[in-house]
C-alpha cells in the first residue's frame, strides 16, 4: 500500500451548534488506495464530520484544519469539494427516480451539444463504460432509475461519483438498503476502487463489512476522536468497547416495582417496506410485556424498532402482519383507535410530524384523544375539559403560560410532556414510548424518567424504544435487541452492558450465538 | 429606553418597531381590520356613486347577493381548514338549483318534497367527492376539477341548455321574500342577548380557570360595537321591506357553523386534522370519516345555495353558479383562513364574502367594465392574502 503523504488529513476539527460541541477535536487521515472505517454510535458525530469534509458546512463555520493533497482546503460549498474530487454517497439514495440512469449519472455535469441540447449519445456511451468498469452488466442506461432495485441504485450512485473523478469516496451506511448479495458486490467494488488508488471512508454499523474492506479503523464517541489503529489491531469486540466506553450516569431515579402477569403479547409481527414491498422491515418478531414491567427496545436507527411498534399500534403506513393479544384476548388492530380502545397507548418517535398538533392550544392537544368524554348535549363542556387539562398539566408539570397557548410555542420538553399527557389520559394498560427523550433537555429528561418509574409502580406495562443505550440500561427491566428487522436478543437487565447490546445489534443472530452462547438468548 | 432621534440606527429601530406594532395589531385584531376594510370599501363606493351605494335598497340587494356565496363560504371554510379544497361547488350549486327548478316547475313537486330531495342530493354529491378524495386517495383538487366539469355537464344535459321557469311562489319566497319588521326587531334583540350572554359566560369561565381574561373595556366595546352594528343593520333593512330571507338563512348558518367549529368535537377535529393529520390519526381519530363529513356538509351547503339562487332568479339557469367556487375560496382566504389548513373562522369567511360581494355590487353600479371588475377582484384577493402572510410571519 502507498504510504506517501495522506490525500486528506483532518486536524482538530471542532464544530459547535448553538453552544453545544458536536465535534471536539477530531483527527482523521486517508491515503490514496486506503479505506478508513469510521465507527461510532448514533449521534457520535459521524454525519456532522462528513458534512464538514464534503463542504455542506462551509469553511469558517467550524474550527480546525483540513489538508487536501498537501494544501489547505477551504471549501465554501459542495461544488468546491466535488471539483477537488471528494464525493459523498449518502445513506438515503439521492437519485431522481423518474430520470434515466445516464441522466442521473450526469445530473449537474451534463455533456451538451451547442445550444444546450443534451448529448445523449455521448452520455449513454460514457455511462455504459462506467457501469461496465464497475463490473455490472445488463443495465440499460436509458431506462429510468426507478426500474432498478436498491442494490443497483447504490451502484449507479457509485458510477455517478466516479464520473466526477472522485479521488476520495465517502460511503455513509451504504449497505443499509441492500441485500446480502448486493452488499457483497458493493464490497468487491470498494476493493477494486482501492486498487485503482481511490481513497475511501467507509461509515457503517456493520462491523463485518468494516472488517472486509477497511485497512484502518477510526472510532469516535461523543464528538471526540477515541482511537485510530490498523484493522489487525481492531477486532470487533474492541471496536464495540471503544464505541460505547462511557459511564452510565445516575440520571435514573429507579424505584422498585413489582412485575406481574403478561398484559400484551405481540406475535409474528412482520412489516413490509412501503416502497419496496418485497423487503421486510420487520421479520417475524414476537415478544410480550408484563404488568409493571419496563421493557427496553434497543437497536440501531433503521433496524425496524419503530416499525415494530407502529404495527402493534395500527399505525404502520405499509403492509404489516401481527397478532396482538391483550390480557389473553386477541384484538384486531386496524387503526390506532382500535389499539387505544384495547388499552395500548403510544407516544410517537417524531414529535413534530406525528405528535403535536401545532395550531391547537396545549390543552386542546392534551384532550385530543379523549374529547368525546366531555360532550354534554352535543357540545364540548368547556369547564369539564379545562378542569381535566389543569389537573393533567399539573400532574405532569407541563409548563405553559396558559392552556390555550399554541403548543408550537413550547419547548421540546414541554411538548413531549404534553404528548405524554395526551396518551396517559386514555388510561392505557400498555404504554409504548418511542424515543421519549429525543430533543429534550436534561431536566425534562429526568422528569420523564421519574414518570416512567412511577407508572410502572402503578402497574402499567411500559415499552421504551431508545437509541441511547444508557437510557435503555437505566430504565429497563428487560431489553429486546432488534437488528436489521430481526429479534437479535432478549436480555434480563442484570449486569447487562452496552457492549453486549451493541454486539447483539450488529452481529447476525447465528454468529453472535455461536461466539457468545451464554450472552445471547435467542427467542 | 429613551428614543434618540439624532442617531440613524435608533431611528431605524423605531421604524421597524413601528412596523412590528402594525403587524402585531393586524394579527391580533384581524377581524377588526377586515371590518375596517369593508367600511372603507363602502365609503369609497358611496362617494363615487354620490350616495346611491348606501341606500337601503342597494344594501339589501348587496346582502342578498352575498348570501349565496356566503353559504358556499360556510362549507368551504371547513374544507380549507381541514387542508383540502373543493372546486366543484359552483357547478354543484348550479346543478342542484337546476334540479330544484325542474322538480318544481316541470314536475310540480310540492316544496316540502323538493327541498329535502335537493338537500339529500347535495349530501350525496358531497359524500361522493369526499369518498373519492379520502378513501380512494384522489387529491381533492382533482376531484373538484373533475366535478366542476362533470356537474356542469349534467346540468346542461338535464336542462337541455335552456332556462327552467317559472318556479312556484313558495320557492321564490326563499330568495326574494322579506321577514316582517317585527320579526326583524325580535331577531336583533335575540342576537344581542345571545352575544352578551356568551361573552359573559366566557369571561367567568376564563376567570375560573386562570386563563387570560381580556380587559372589561375590550369586551364591553365588543358588545357595544356589535349592538350598534345590529341596530344599524336591522334599521336599514327594515326601512326597505325587512330582512331578506336569504340573509336570515346565512345568519342562522353563521350561528350553527360557529357553534360547530368552536363547541363540538367534530369542530375540534376539523382543526386538528388540518393542522397535523398524522398526529390526529395516532390519537385514535378516524380522520377519513372526519373529512368525509366535511365534504358532505359542503354538498349540503351547495344544495342550500342552489335552492336560494334558483329562488332569487325565480328560474333554474344552466349557467348558475359559474365561478362560484372561486368567490367562496377567495372569501375564505380574505377572511384569514390559513392555506396550510388548521386555522380559520366562519365569521371571517363571511366577512370575506361580504368584501367580494361589495366589490361586485359597487363596481357594477359604477358601470365599470367587466374586465376591470375581474382585475380588481383578483388584485384584492392577492393583496388580502399578502397582508395576512406578512402579519403572520413574526408570530412563528
Amino acid at each position: 500500500m502507498a504510504q506517501a503523504e495522506p490525500l486528506l488529513s483532518l486536524k482538530g476539527i471542532v464544530k459547535t451548534f448553538s453552544g453545544v460541541k458536536a465535534l471536539d477535536g477530531i483527527d482523521l487521515s486517508v491515503s490514496p488506495g486506503e479505506c478508513v472505517g469510521l465507527c461510532g454510535e448514533n449521534g457520535a458525530g459521524k454525519s456532522t464530520l462528513m458534512k464538514i469534509v464534503s463542504g455542506v458546512y462551509p469553511h469558517g463555520t467550524w474550527d480546525g484544519e483540513i489538508r487536501w493533497d498537501g494544501a489547505p482546503l477551504k471549501a465554501s460549498s459542495v461544488r468546491d469539494t466535488e471539483r477537488a474530487g471528494i464525493v459523498i454517497i449518502h445513506q438515503e439514495l439521492m437519485l431522481v427516480p423518474e430520470l434515466s440512469v445516464a441522466e442521473n449519472i450526469f445530473l449537474g455535469n451534463e455533456i451538451t451539444l451547442p445550444g444546450g441540447r443534451m448529448n445523449y449519445a455521448a452520455m449513454h456511451q460514457r455511462a455504459d463504460e462506467l457501469l461496465r468498469g464497475l463490473g455490472i452488466e445488463g443495465i440499460n442506461v436509458a431506462q429510468p432509475v426507478m426500474n432498478f432495485g436498491g442494490g443497483h441504485q447504490q451502484l449507479i450512485e457509485i458510477a455517478k461519483a466516479l464520473n466526477k473523478q472522485a479521488r476520495l469516496l465517502i460511503l455513509d451506511e451504504p449497505s443499509s438498503s441492500l441485500t446480502a448479495t448486493e452488499t457483497r458486490i458493493l464490497l468487491d467494488i470498494v476493493r477494486d476502487l482501492k486498487r485503482r488508488g481511490v481513497a475511501c471512508i467507509y461509515i457503517s454499523h456493520k462491523l463485518d463489512e468494516v472488517q472486509a474492506v477497511c485497512d484502518t479503523v477510526t472510532v469516535i464517541r461523543d464528538g471526540r476522536h477515541v482511537e485510530t489503529a490498523p484493522l489487525a489491531a481492531m477486532p470487533p469486540a474492541r471496536i464495540v468497547a471503544l464505541m460505547v466506553g462511557r459511564e452510565i450516569t445516575h440520571l435514573f431515579p429507579r424505584e422498585p416495582h413489582e412485575i406481574g402477569e403478561v398484559v400484551l403479547q405481540a406475535r409474528n409481527v412482520t412489516c413490509f417496506d412501503v416502497t419496496n414491498p418485497r423487503r421486510k422491515r420487520v421479520d417475524d418478531i414476537s415478544f410480550e410485556v408484563r404488568r409493571g414491567e419496563i421493557l427496553g427496545v434497543a437497536g440501531l436507527v433503521g433496524s425496524g424498532r419503530t416499525e415494530l411498534m407502529q404495527a402493534i399500534f395500527g399505525a404502520y403506513p405499509g403492509t404489516s402482519r401481527a397478532t396482538v393479544v391483550m390480557e389473553g384476548k386477541t384484538i384486531r388492530v386496524r387503526a390506532p383507535g382500535d389499539a387505544i380502545r384495547a388499552g395500548i397507548g403510544m407516544a410517537p418517535e417524531d414529535r413534530k410530524a406525528h405528535g403535536i398538533v401545532p395550531d391547537l392550544g396545549v390543552g386542546q392537544n392534551i384532550t385530543l384523544a379523549v374529547l368525546q368524554r366531555f360532550v354534554k348535549r352535543g357540545s364540548i363542556d368547556a369547564a369539564a375539559e379545562l378542569d381535566t387539562i389543569h389537573k393533567a398539566m399539573k400532574q405532569l408539570s407541563v409548563r405553559a403560560a396558559h392552556p390555550l397557548l399554541p403548543i408550537a410555542h413550547l419547548s421540546g420538553g414541554n411538548q413531549q410532556k404534553a404528548v405524554l399527557t395526551r396518551v396517559l389520559l386514555t388510561e392505557p394498560k400498555v404504554l409504548i414510548l418511542d424515543e421519549p427523550t429525543r430533543g429534550v433537555d436534561v431536566g425534562a429528561k429526568f422528569e420523564i424518567y421519574k414518570l416512567i418509574f412511577g407508572l410502572a409502580k402503578q402497574g402499567m406495562a411500559i415499552v421504551v424504544v431508545s437509541s441511547e443505550l444508557p437510557e435503555v440500561l437505566g430504565l429497563a427491566d428487560r431489553v429486546l435487541v432488534i437488528g436489521e428487522g430481526e429479534l437479535r436478543g432478549d436480555f434480563v437487565n442484570d449486569g447487562l452492558t452496552q457492549e453486549a447490546i451493541l454486539k447483539a445489534a450488529i452481529e447476525p443472530a447465528h454468529r453472535a450465538a455461536a461466539a457468545h452462547p451464554n450472552e445471547t438468548a435467542s427467542v | 429606553m429613551t428614543p434618540d432621534i439624532s442617531s440613524a440606527p435608533a431611528r431605524e429601530r423605531a421604524a421597524t418597531a413601528g412596523a412590528d406594532r402594525i403587524r402585531q395589531w393586524f394579527a391580533r385584531y384581524k377581524i377588526l381590520a377586515l371590518l375596517l376594510a369593508v367600511a372603507l370599501i363602502w365609503l369609497f363606493f358611496t362617494v363615487l356613486t354620490h350616495g346611491a351605494f348606501a341606500t337601503p335598497r342597494n344594501l339589501s340587494n348587496l346582502l342578498r347577493q352575498m348570501a349565496i356565496s356566503g353559504m358556499l363560504a360556510c362549507g368551504m371554510v371547513f374544507v380549507i381548514i381541514a387542508g383540502e379544497i373543493d372546486l366543484s361547488v359552483g357547478s354543484l350549486l348550479g346543478l342542484l338549483g337546476g334540479v330544484a327548478a325542474i322538480l318544481d316547475a316541470n314536475h310540480r313537486w310540492p316544496i316540502e318534497a323538493t327541498i329535502p330531495m335537493v338537500l339529500a342530493l347535495g349530501v350525496l354529491a358531497g359524500l361522493f367527492n369526499g369518498w373519492l378524495s379520502t378513501y380512494r386517495r384522489v387529491p381533492s383538487f382533482i376531484v373538484g376539477l373533475g366535478g366542476m366539469l362533470a356537474y356542469r355537464g349534467v346540468l346542461l344535459g338535464i336542462t337541455g341548455g335552456s332556462t327552467i321557469a317559472p318556479v312556484s311562489d313558495r320557492i321564490v319566497f326563499l330568495g326574494q321574500g322579506y321577514l316582517p319588521r317585527l320579526a326583524g326587531d325580535a331577531l336583533a334583540l335575540l342576537l344581542f342577548a345571545v352575544l352578551a350572554f356568551v361573552t359573559a359566560r366566557q369571561r367567568s369561565n376564563r376567570r375560573r380557570y386562570d386563563l387570560p381574561v381580556p380587559p372589561l373595556w375590550q369586551d364591553g366595546m365588543k358588545i357595544v360595537g356589535a349592538g350598534v352594528i345590529l341596530v344599524a343593520f336591522v334599521a336599514i333593512l327594515n326601512s326597505y321591506g325587512g330582512i331578506p330571507v336569504p340573509v336570515l338563512l346565512v345568519l342562522v348558518l353563521l350561528g350553527i357553523f360557529t357553534w360547530v367549529a368552536t363547541q363540538t368535537v367534530f369542530g375540534r377535529r376539523i382543526y386538528s386534522v388540518g393542522s397535523n393529520l398524522e398526529a390526529t390519526r395516532l390519537s385514535g381519530v378516524d380522520t377519513n370519516r372526519v373529512k368525509l363529513a366535511i365534504f358532505a356538509l359542503m354538498g349540503l351547503m351547495c344544495a342550500f345555495a342552489g335552492i336560494v339562487n334558483t329562488a332569487r332568479l325565480a328560474a333554474g339557469s344552466p349557467s348558475a353558479g359559474t365561478m362560484g367556487e372561486l368567490d367562496a375560496i377567495a372569501a375564505c382566504f380574505i377572511g384569514g383562513t390559513s392555506m396550510r389548513g388548521g386555522s380559520g373562522t366562519v365569521y371571517g369567511a363571511l366577512i370575506g364574502a361580504l368584501v367580494m360581494a361589495s366589490l361586485d355590487n359597487g363596481m357594477s353600479m359604477l358601470d365599470v367594465d367587466a374586465y376591470w371588475q375581474m382585475i380588481a377582484k383578483g388584485a384584492i384577493l392577492v393583496l388580502a392574502v399578502w397582508i395576512d402572510v406578512v402579519s403572520r410571519t413574526n408570530r412563528r
